[in-house]
C-alpha cells in the first residue's frame, strides 16, 4: 500500500529532528560524494554504523523502525555486489587468483574484494536514507528549502499541495483497475491507465490551483507562520558530520 | 440579472446543473480575469468595488468549493488555515492568535497537528471553511459545500454556517442543491434557470409562493416537496436469493477489519439501499459483492459462483458496478470505444439502443471524448457501459450525488425498468429521498457490521 | 470548467510567467508518475529490492520531466516535475531517498538544458529525443559512478547503449502520445500543448 509515513513526536523533537533538513540533506550528499570516491569496504560500513547509531541515540528513531527500514537492503547489496563482482575486469586477467566459478563467470579475489566494498556502499546509502527519512518532517523540509535554500516559494508550496494528493491518486489508480475488471477486460494493467490517472490528476491539480488562488496565493509577498532558524542542533549536526569524515579518513 | 444583498445577509442560489452558478462564484471571488471579452454586461460590486480590481489578494472574499480534498494544501491542519494568512502578509503574532480562533469557530480544536488528508470529508470541509474565514472576509461564497459529504458531515457543516449567519458579520452567498437544509438559512433566494438567466430573486417564502411551479419545472429542487412512494415489489414465485454473502470479513493489509461477520442475501429484482456513515464499510461491501475485492474471511456467491475468482469477462455479465465519479471509470478515447470496451459483437446492437434510450445516441456522440461530456451525460454513459451487458446484479455507489432533479428522475426511470426485468439493484447512498423513492429494503452498515433491516 | 480556466486571473507575482496552475499541474504530473511507479513497484515487489531500479525502469522515470515540459513549455518544468517525483519517495519513507533526489536532479537538469538550448520554443520529436538521450546519459553516468564503479568498461558501454536506445526509441513517442491523449480528453485547455 502506498502510504505516508508518520514520524513520532520523539523523532521530530530530537536533535536530528530539529536540525535544518537542508543541512541534513547537504551532509548526506556530502557523505555520498566522499563514499563514491572510495572503493574500500571500511569507510561505507563506518558511515553506516555511525549514522544508525546517531539515528537511534540522537534522532530517537526506534530500533525496530531502523531494522525494518534496512530490510530491502540485503537483497540490493547482494545484487549490486554480485553484478560488480561478476563483471569486474580482474576476472579476465589470467594471473588473478581465482576464488570461484559461477557458470561462465570467473570470480577472482580482487573482484570479490571490490564486490564486498560495493555491497557496503549500498548499506551506507540505505542507512543514511532511513535515518534521513525518519528524522525529517516534510513541511520542515519545504520550509527550510524556502527560508534557507532560497528555493522559490510558489514552487515549494505548490509541490507540497500536490503531495497531499498522493492517497487520492493511489485510490484513483485502484479504481481504474477495478473499472477494467468490471467491464470484462482481462488484465488489470494497461498503458491507458496512465492516461486516465493523468487526466484525473490534472483535473485535480486545476481545482487545487483554483483553491490556492482563492486563498491569495501568488498575489504578493508572503509571511511565514513557521520560522526555520539556524540553531544548536545544526551546529551539532555539522560537528557530527565532520567527526564521521575524520573517522573515515583515519580508516583509509 | 439584477439583485442586491445587504451586508450580513445570506443569499441562497439555486439552479439546475450547467446554469452558471459556479461562474457566479468565481466572479464574486474575483477569480475571473478582467480580460475575458464579452464577459459582463452590467456590473458586479462588493461593498461598492469591482471584485476583479482586487483579486483575491485582500482577503475580502472567502471561498469554499465543493471538493474537500482539492482545498487541502498543507501537511498539518493548522498550517492549512495559516496558509491564506501567509499569502496576505499577516504578521506572525497575528497568525498565531487567529489560527486557533478560526479552528474553534468550525469546531476543529484539538486537530491542529493532524494531517488533513486523514480527516473525514466533513472535517476537511470545515477546515476549508476555517481557512476561508481566517482572514475575516466580508463575504463568504460557498459552491455546493456539502455535495460530497455524508449526513453527519453535512449536519455539522450547516451548524457552523448557521452560527456564522447568526453572528451577522459576514455576508454569505451559498450555492446549494440541498435546499431542505439551506432554505432556513436564507434571507434571500436567487433562482437561476437552465439558460443562465434569472428566474426570480426575493425572500424565500415569496419565491416559493409565486415562482415555485416554474422553478420546479426547470428541474431545481425545492424544499419539502412530496416524495414519491416506492412501488411495491412484485412477489416472485421462486424467490431464491441471487446474491449471498456469509460471514464476510474484510481488512486491508496491516489494518483493522473494515467489515466483519456480514451476512446478506439479495433476491432478483430487490431494491436494496446500503446506508451508513462514510468509513462504515458500505463501499467495501459493495465492491466485495461484485468481486472487485477479495474477502479476508467468509464468502460471497453470485448465483453460486465466487465473483472474486471469476474471469473478468464472465463477471461483467453477472454483475455491474457503477462508481460514484464517472470520470474514474473511463478507459477509452471516444464514447464509442468506451461503450464497446470488452463487449462481444452480438452485444453491440443492444448497447447502441441503450445509448439512444439514454439520450446519448451513437450517431451524435460516438467520436466525442468521454471527458468532454457534461456531468449528466458522463453519468449516463458510465451507466450504459455497465448495463450493456445486462448484469443480474447492479451495485451503484452514491448514484444521486450532485444530481439535479432531471438527472435524478432519469436515473429512477432506468433503475425501475431494470428492476422490472429482474435485476437486483444495490445502491450505497446517503440520499434519504432516493431511498424512499426507490428502495424496498434498507441495509444499515455501521462500523463494519450490518443490520439487514426490513422495508424502507 | 474549460471557459473558466481560460479566464482565470493571473497572479501578479509571477516568476518567468508561471501561473499557479502551471506550478500545481507540473507538480501533479510528477506526483502521478511517482504514484504509478510505486503502485507497479508494490504490485511486483521486485523492483524495490533492487533499489537502483532505474536500470530497468528509468525510462518511466524520465517521463515526468518530458511530459511536464511538453505540457507546460516553460523554463524549469522538466526539472521541477522530476524533482517532485523524486521527492515523493522520501515522503513515503523510501530508504533510497537522498540518492533518488540526486539522480532525479541530474536527469531532470540534463533534459532541462536541452530544452533551454532550444529557448523553450521547439517541441518536436527530435528535440524530445535529444532531451531523452541527455537524461539517459545523465542517468548512465550517475549509475556508473554510484552502482557500477568496478564493472569493466565494455559492459558499462553496453549498458549505456541499451539505455540510450530505449530512451530514444520509447520516451519521446510515448510522451507525445500521452500528451495527445490528454489534449483529446480536454484537460489541457489553457496550456500551450
Amino acid at each position: 500500500m502506498i502510504q505516508r509515513i508518520d514520524l513520532a513526536a520523539a523523532q521530530l523533537d530530537s536533535i536530528l529532528g530539529r536540525a535544518s533538513p537542508l543541512l541534513k540533506l547537504g551532509v548526506a550528499i556530502g557523505w555520498f560524494v566522499g563514499l563514491f570516491l572510495t572503493t574500500e569496504i571500511g569507510p561505507p560500513l563506518f558511515v553506516a554504523g555511525c549514522v544508525l547509531l546517531l539515528g537511534w541515540l540522537v534522532g530517537r528513531v526506534p530500533a525496530m523502525t531502523l531494522a525494518r527500514g534496512l530490510a530491502p537492503l540485503w537483497l540490493a547489496a547482494l545484487t549490486i555486489g554480485l553484478f560488480n563482482g561478476l563483471f569486474h575486469p580482474a576476472n579476465t586477467e589470467p594471473l588473478a587468483v581465482e576464488v570461484a566459478r559461477i557458470g561462465p563467470f570467473r570470480l577472482t579475489e580482487p573482484a570479490l574484494v571490490a564486490a564486498a566494498a560495493l555491497a557496503a556502499r549500498v548499506v551506507a546509502i540505505v542507512a543514511v536514507g532511513v535515518v534521513f527519512a525518519q528524522t525529517t518532517d516534510p513541511t520542515h523540509l519545504v520550509d527550510a528549502l524556502v527560508q534557507q535554500g532560497r528555493v522559490p516559494e510558489r514552487f515549494a508550496y505548490g509541490a507540497l499541495a500536490a503531495y497531499q494528493a498522493i492517497p487520492r491518486f493511489a485510490e484513483d489508480l485502484t479504481t481504474l483497475r477495478q473499472a477494467r475488471r468490471i467491464r470484462g477486460l482481462p488484465g488489470s494493467w494497461h498503458p491507458r491507465l496512465l492516461v486516465g490517472l493523468l487526466v484525473l490528476a490534472i483535473r485535480h491539480g486545476d481545482r487545487v490551483a483554483l483553491a490556492m488562488d482563492a486563498r491569495g496565493f501568488g498575489s504578493g509577498p508572503r509571511t511565514r507562520y513557521r520560522r526555520v532558524r539556524w540553531g544548536w542542533p545544526d551546529v551539532l549536526v555539522v560537528v557530527g558530520a565532520v567527526a564521521v569524515l575524520v573517522g573515515v579518513l583515519g580508516l583509509s | 440579472m439584477s439583485f442586491e444583498v445587504p451586508a450580513g445577509a445570506t443569499l441562497l442560489v439555486v439552479g439546475p446543473s450547467g446554469s452558471g452558478k459556479s461562474t457566479l462564484v468565481l466572479a464574486l471571488a474575483g477569480l475571473l480575469a478582467r480580460d475575458v471579452p464579452g464577459d459582463w454586461t452590467g456590473e458586479l460590486t462588493i461593498a461598492g468595488r469591482d471584485p476583479r480590481e482586487r483579486s483575491a489578494a485582500s482577503g475580502e472574499v472567502g471561498v469554499v468549493f465543493q471538493d474537500p480534498e482539492s482545498q487541502l494544501v498543507m501537511d498539518r491542519a493548522e498550517d492549512d488555515v495559516a496558509f491564506g494568512l501567509e499569502n496576505r502578509g499577516w504578521p506572525r503574532d497575528g497568525m498565531r492568535a487567529r489560527v486557533p480562533e478560526a479552528l474553534a469557530a468550525v469546531g476543529l480544536t484539538g486537530l491542529e497537528r493532524r494531517r488533513p488528508t486523514t480527516l473525514s470529508g466533513g472535517q476537511q470541509q470545515r477546515l476549508a471553511l476555517a481557512g476561508a474565514l481566517a482572514p475575516r472576509p466580508a463575504v463568504l461564497v460557498l459552491d455546493e459545500p456539502t455535495a460530497n459529504l455524508d449526513p453527519d458531515g453535512t449536519a455539522a457543516f450547516f451548524e457552523r454556517l448557521a452560527a456564522l449567519r447568526g453572528a451577522g458579520e459576514t455576508t454569505i452567498v451559498l450555492v446549494e442543491h440541498r435546499v431542505d437544509r439551506a432554505w432556513p438559512l436564507a434571507d434571500h433566494v436567487l433562482a437561476i434557470g437552465a439558460d443562465g438567466g434569472p428566474i426570480a430573486f426575493g425572500a424565500p417564502d415569496e419565491i416559493l409562493r409565486r415562482h415555485g411551479g416554474r422553478i420546479e419545472a426547470e428541474g431545481i429542487w425545492l424544499p419539502g416537496r412530496a416524495r414519491g412512494a416506492a412501488p411495491a415489489r412484485p412477489i416472485s414465485a421462486s424467490a431464491a436469493p441471487f446474491v449471498v454473502a456469509r460471514d464476510l470479513e474484510f481488512c486491508y493489509p496491516g489494518g483493522a477489519p473494515v467489515l466483519s461477520g456480514v451476512d446478506l442475501a439479495i433476491e432478483p429484482g430487490e431494491r436494496v439501499a446500503l446506508m451508513g456513515p462514510n468509513g462504515s464499510g458500505k463501499t467495501t461491501l459493495g465492491r466485495l459483492l461484485v468481486g472487485l475485492l477479495r474477502p479476508t474471511a467468509g464468502q460471497v456467491r453470485l448465483g453460486g459462483d465466487d465473483p472474486a475468482r471469476m474471469p473478468a469477462a464472465d463477471l461483467a455479465r453477472r454483475a455491474g458496478y457503477v462508481f460514484q465519479d464517472p470520470e474514474r471509470q473511463f478507459l477509452a478515447r471516444t464514447v464509442e470505444d468506451e461503450l464497446t470496451l470488452g463487449l462481444r459483437p452480438d452485444e453491440r446492437d443492444g448497447a447502441g439502443e441503450l445509448m439512444t434510450s439514454l439520450g446519448l445516441a451513437l450517431d451524435r456522440f460516438a467520436a466525442r471524448s468521454p471527458y468532454l461530456l457534461s456531468g449528466g451525460e458522463q453519468r449516463r454513459l458510465s451507466l450504459a457501459c455497465i448495463l450493456a451487458r445486462r448484469p443480474s446484479l447492479l451495485v451503484l455507489d452514491e448514484p444521486t450525488f450532485g444530481q439535479d432533479r432531471r438527472g435524478y428522475e432519469a436515473l429512477l426511470a432506468i433503475l425501475r425498468e431494470r428492476v422490472a426485468a429482474g435485476t437486483a439493484v444495490v445502491a450505497a447512498t446517503h440520499d434519504e429521498r432516493f431511498v424512499s423513492d426507490f428502495a424496498d429494503r434498507v441495509v444499515e452498515v455501521r462500523e463494519g457490521r450490518v443490520t439487514p433491516g426490513g422495508a424502507a | 470548467m474549460a471557459t473558466i480556466d481560460e479566464g482565470r486571473a493571473r497572479g501578479s507575482w509571477s516568476e518567468a510567467g508561471w501561473r499557479t496552475r502551471d506550478i500545481v499541474v507540473a507538480a501533479v504530473i510528477g506526483v502521478a508518475f511517482g504514484v504509478a511507479f510505486m503502485a507497479v513497484n508494490v504490485a511486483w515487489r521486485a523492483l524495490d529490492v533492487l533499489g537502483p531500479a532505474q536500470n530497468v525502469f528509468y525510462g518511466v522515470w524520465l517521463m515526468p520531466a518530458i511530459v511536464a515540459a511538453l505540457v507546460i513549455r516553460k523554463p524549469g518544468a522538466a526539472l521541477f516535475a522530476e524533482m517532485v517525483a523524486a521527492g515523493l519517495f522520501t515522503l513515503l519513507g523510501s530508504q533510497w531517498g537522498p540518492d533518488t533526489l540526486l539522480s532525479g536532479f541530474v536527469q531532470g537538469a540534463a533534459a532541462e538544458m536541452v530544452f533551454a538550448f532550444t529557448m523553450y520554443r521547439l517541441w518536436t520529436w527530435p528535440v524530445l529525443a535529444v532531451a531523452s538521450l541527455a537524461s539517459a546519459a545523465a542517468a548512465w553516468v550517475h549509475d556508473w559512478v554510484v552502482w557500477y564503479p568496478e564493472v569493466s568498461t565494455d559492459v558499462i558501454l553496453v549498458i549505456g547503449a541499451f539505455m540510450a536506445i530505449s530512451a530514444v526509441a520509447l520516451l519521446p513517442i510515448a510522451s507525445m502520445l500521452l500528451v495527445r491523449a490528454l489534449r483529446e480528453a480536454g484537460v489541457l485547455e489553457g496550456f500551450p500543448a
